[in-house]
């Protein structure tokens, strides 16, 4: 992705998720397993205007494209942080992809999984670790 | 005619085209998306997005629709205001910025509409844009006027193939003197770049194979002898198979760039300036 448009410091973060190199974010919430994007993502591609997303039951790998985020300037594909099957997709997001600018961490999430591999989970970054990514690309 | 013009904030192009309705009295709403208009143009892309074209630099502004018809980028729009459908064809898409307009195909359209597209690029002309205008050869009547009214900053001649391979490429009867025409006319533009893209092409037995390094000095001599020059300046370009409209031309392999060398040697038996695209 391109130079960050917003100071990394004015960024919204969420220390309750766990950060994928690619910008995506897993919440594992009792069986629920949530995925979205970071706020430095939806930053970087400005104002959404489409979100195209996969169907209930598609598989994906980690790190295999799952869809794609589209806004005037460019478009972006959003990248599997775990192996997993979709169980839900965000439908608000076909009728107000802004939701992602918005709220990414909540309102703006994107599918829930059934994990195909928990250990998975261990290999992703904490809060910091995400940071130091940033920092390192910016 | 009732339009909807989807604009970007500060973006000139919508505004001549926002100029070119009120002075023509077509009636208009506006939806910048990136105020207003956010959520309309959210709605209608959504609903469109197949016939958005996007290039390297994201989605081209204006976009008009008429509720049937979408037009995209000042070209096309002020085309489709101006004579409908009869323009189909000219203007596509381009990819240059600021106050320079490309996506301006001569020979593309309908000739018999030619006073309708000189006065488009006339309009377009008018309001300071700067414009880069193509042909094939094919129209040369229309690319004489384009001349002689001054009309192009830029102007691209792409000498697709020796003649007797231009209605094989093209897939459609050419009357092969208006190229000889074009070339003719050309040389009365300082500006005036001519190229060829080294391309596959499907010969006469249903075979495909690249043009050759001799169809190259072929169309090298018919520069020559068609502008009365062998100063031209005349580039060689790779071309990109897999974006051909032909699924068969599509599976062809590039070419590499170091492959063009024995290609521009042809050149430049007629052509002493002939070079090979950076």
């Amino acid at each position: 992705m391109a130079q960050t448009k917003v100071a990394l410091e004015e960024l919204n973060y969420d220390e309750q998720i766990s950060y994928f190199p690619e910008h995506t974010w897993v919440r594992v919430k009792e069986d629920n397993i949530t995925i979205g994007i970071s706020d430095y993502a939806q930053d970087q591609l400005g104002d959404l205007i489409f979100v195209e997303l996969p169907a209930v039951g598609d598989e994906f790998q980690r790190g295999e494209t799952f869809g794609q985020a589209e806004s005037a300037k460019t478009v972006s594909s959003l990248i599997m942080p775990i192996s997993g099957k979709v169980t839900a997709v965000n439908e608000a997001l076909e009728d107000a992809p802004d939701l992602l600018n918005r709220t990414p961490y909540q309102e703006g999430w994107i599918i829930n999984i059934e994990a195909k591999d928990m250990t998975e989970l261990k290999e992703l970054l904490t809060l910091d670790q995400y940071k130091e990514l940033l920092r390192n690309q910016a | 005619m009732s339009i909807t013009i989807f604009t970007a904030t500060g973006c000139t192009r919508c505004k001549i085209v926002k100029g070119y309705m009120e002075a023509h009295q077509i009636e208009y709403v506006e939806k910048d998306m990136k105020a207003e208009g956010k959520d309309e143009f959210q709605s209608f892309y959504k609903a469109n997005r197949n016939a958005v074209f996007r290039g390297a630099d994201g989605i081209e502004f204006p976009i008009i629709t008429d509720g049937k018809n979408i037009r995209q980028s000042i070209g096309a729009a002020i085309a489709y205001l101006h004579a409908g459908q009869k323009l189909e064809g000219y203007f596509s898409v381009g990819t240059l910025h600021k106050e320079w307009v490309d996506g301006i195909h001569l020979s593309g359209g309908n000739p018999e509409y030619g006073d309708e597209l000189i006065q488009v690029l006339k309009y377009i002309k008018g309001n300071n844009m700067k414009l880069q205008i193509d042909t094939d050869g094919r129209n040369s009547q229309i690319l004489e006027r384009v001349i002689g009214e001054n009309l192009a900053d830029v102007l691209i001649m792409d000498v697709i193939a020796p003649l007797e391979l231009y209605g094989q490429i093209l897939e459609k009867e050419i009357n092969t003197e208006e190229i000889v025409k074009s070339l003719s006319f050309i040389t009365k533009f300082p500006e005036a770049k001519l190229q060829t893209s080294i391309r596959p092409v499907r010969r006469a037995d249903g075979s495909i194979s690249y043009l050759t390094p001799d169809e190259i000095a072929d169309i090298a001599k018919l520069i020559q002898e068609g502008t009365g020059s062998n100063k031209c300046r005349y580039l060689l370009k790779l071309s990109k198979p897999q974006d051909s409209n032909d699924k068969e031309l599509q599976k062809v392999a590039p070419l590499l760039s170091n492959q063009l060398f024995s290609y521009r040697n042809k050149a430049r038996t007629f052509l002493v300036f002939a070079e090979i695209e950076k």
